[in-house]
């Protein structure tokens, strides 16, 4: 390309490229293992005053953990909807980490009743009962950041979790206890693994824009 | 003063401000009560419901109530221990700690109240057996009975208001037989006592939107509980029931029930010469629908019975009801139920046609609030009016607290 052709060129992309944002800085990662807490005995099937039992079992919860990068972030775009589903007489996801603003749907896959229900003090709320053809799914907006309990009226066994947090940088554990937080800011934050409603591990760190940190939270 | 207190210290410590502590605490307690081994083949967990609950009654005491004081306190322990062998083998077990399986002035007693393993033969199949001591198939009311499910305090009336039928005795005349005594309260029998916790086996099986259960027990619907034990009645005379269910959809279920049963008790008297218990039988039949969608629950039975009574003839009684429940907050409900009951005319030995008992109705409001997941409290009034001479409106007040655990 000749040294004319190169400037005129760049005099036409010129405003372009001035116009295009600027890229951002490649973001830090957390990879590392929570110390999950023993499994507690699988649930039996109770069917006392069923007429008709079923044949089956119950998977035994899972224990799992939440980490997150405790503090206050800007809004990064609009709520999301997430969907928290009954199936097999339990919540799937068992665990569920949402932002403050979420709206989480919890659609019934199952072929009997459940009604879900919460007395937490984050949001109380009672869906009552409806089937898989329902519509609209019931759901509801976690404005409040906390702990929720889920709980079906029907079924006692049944049990899920949400965690409102403030930050959108946030992971659920695998059953491990292993963990990767990508797309972090650089800075010095505070990391938390949240356990259960009485556990909750902390360390502070310093994130590199594009570095991985390895934390554990034995 | 000494179960004021400890009813005070109950409901201080699970409706204050530490109750959604307790919750938490409750729910580790259930996570240490339940029990897996063998890489989850057996499960095992231990429940349980307390319930204080306390009546202001005229008298003489509504259903099976059993008191002569205008007010009664009967607390109430039940332990359930569930259990499950692979997916499709399992145990239940109901233990109480009470006044008597109904309410009353005795001292505390323990009691075994049911125990059953249900066995359910094809994994893919809807077919299970149960054997033990359990709760009737009849009607639909079973499936709600205990103090946590049931939005109100007492039964419907069918399950409780005590008629002229007396089981271990038979009346020497048809106007004998239309008194009712209120001093003998406890000899009469209901319809269908309670759910009938009755010794046996039962078999059911669900195809498409039908289900149906059959069960052979040891004694009929209208027996009182102390005959309900294999230990105290055998199956001389079993008694059979079924009900054939139809659910279009989960919104819906509907039902019809039947019974065949000796309804007198082992020893009765005054049988007539050249006769015996087994010549005179209860047969019942049932109509049972129920409806839930969102925070709405309705229910209503129908029931006609039919007693063959000793020098009077055959006897039909029907009794019914319609009840609501409708969550309007999370925490608050209400429920309200009515109940009716009527009698067919017998002779009365002198040529008149009489009733062979009095024609009622009731009307049940129930109010209840729950202050965590696992704790509720339930406030009751009743009115009833029965056909007597002095008919008049009588009024029946309760309050239940109950803890899940």
């Amino acid at each position: 390309m000749n040294r004319v052709l190169r400037v005129k060129l760049l005099r036409l992309l010129g405003p372009l490229v001035a116009a295009l944002p600027a890229l951002p800085a490649p973001g830090a990662e957390i990879v590392g293992r929570v110390e999950l807490p023993k499994a507690h005995g699988a649930p039996v099937k109770t069917q006392n005053y069923e007429v008709v039992a079923s044949s089956g079992t119950i998977p035994a919860p899972k224990p799992l953990a939440v980490v997150y990068i405790d503090g206050e972030f800007p809004p990064t775009g609009p709520a999301p909807t997430v969907q928290l589903v009954q199936k097999g007489l339990t919540f799937i996801p068992a665990l569920l980490a949402i932002q403050v603003g979420t709206k989480v749907e919890f659609p019934n896959f199952d072929d009997l009743y459940h009604n879900v229900f919460s007395f937490s003090p984050p949001k109380r709320f009672d869906l009552g009962r409806y089937r898989t053809e329902d519509r609209p799914v019931p759901s509801q907006v976690f404005d409040k950041p906390g702990l929720i309990t889920l709980r079906c009226e029907i079924h006692s066994h049944m049990r899920g979790q949400i965690l409102v947090l403030n930050t959108p940088h946030f992971v659920v554990t695998d059953e491990s206890g292993r963990f990767r937080l990508a797309g972090l800011p650089a800075g010095k934050f505070t990391v938390k693994a949240w356990i259960d409603s009485t556990t909750t591990r902390e360390r502070t760190v310093e994130l590199l824009p594009g570095a991985t940190l390895t934390v554990d939270f034995p | 003063m000494r179960w004021a207190r400890a009813v005070i210290s109950v409901l201080t410590a699970f409706t204050g401000s530490t109750a959604g502590a307790n919750d938490e605490w409750l729910d580790r307690l259930e996570e240490r009560l339940s029990f897996s081994a063998w890489d989850d083949t057996l499960r095992a967990r231990l429940s349980g419901l307390l319930s204080l609950e306390g009546y202001s009654i005229a008298q003489p005491p509504p259903g099976l109530l059993f008191t002569q004081s205008d007010r009664l306190f009967n607390p109430r322990l039940a332990v359930f221990l569930n259990a499950q062998v692979g997916p499709r083998l399992f145990g239940f077990v109901q233990a109480r700690v009470d006044r008597g399986f109904d309410p009353s002035n005795d001292r505390l007693r323990v009691r075994l109240d049911e125990y059953a393993v249900t066995y359910i033969p094809w994994a893919n199949t809807p077919f299970n057996v149960q054997v033990g001591q359990f709760a009737t198939v009849i009607g639909n009311w079973v499936a709600r009975h205990d103090s946590w499910e049931n939005p109100f305090i007492n039964a419907p009336l069918p399950y409780e208001h005590q008629t002229s039928i007396y089981d271990t005795e038979a009346p020497l005349s048809g106007r004998e037989f239309a008194t009712f005594s209120p001093g003998e309260k406890y000899e009469y029998n209901p319809v269908i006592w309670g759910p009938s916790y009755a010794t046996g086996a039962a078999i059911a099986g669900r195809r498409g939107p039908f289900e149906l259960a059959v069960e052979v027990k040891n004694s009929g619907p209208s027996s009182r509980p102390e005959l309900w034990s294999i230990a105290e009645l055998g199956f001389g005379r079993p008694a059979y029931a079924a009900r054939l269910g139809f659910r279009p959809d989960l919104r819906w279920k509907l039902g019809v029930s039947a019974s065949d049963s000796v309804y007198f008790a082992p020893g009765a008297q005054h049988l007539p010469p050249g006769t015996g218990r087994h010549d005179f039988r209860q047969r019942l039949l049932g109509q049972d629908i129920g409806f839930a969608w969102r925070h709405l629950q309705v229910w209503a039975e129908l029931f006609q019975v039919w007693f063959e009574v000793p020098r009077v003839g055959t006897v039909r009684t029907v009794a019914g009801y319609v009840e609501a429940k409708y969550k309007f907050t999370p925490q608050v409900f209400g429920a309200l139920r009515w109940n009716r009951q009527g009698f067919s005319s017998i002779d009365d030995g002198a040529g008149n046609r009489i009733r062979w008992g009095n024609s009622l109705w009731r009307t049940d409001l129930s109010a209840g609030y729950r202050f965590t997941s696992r704790t509720v409290m339930k406030l009751q009034v009743s009115g009833q009016r029965e056909a007597t001479q002095r008919e008049r409106l009588r009024m029946n007040y309760a309050a239940q607290f109950n803890l899940r655990f």
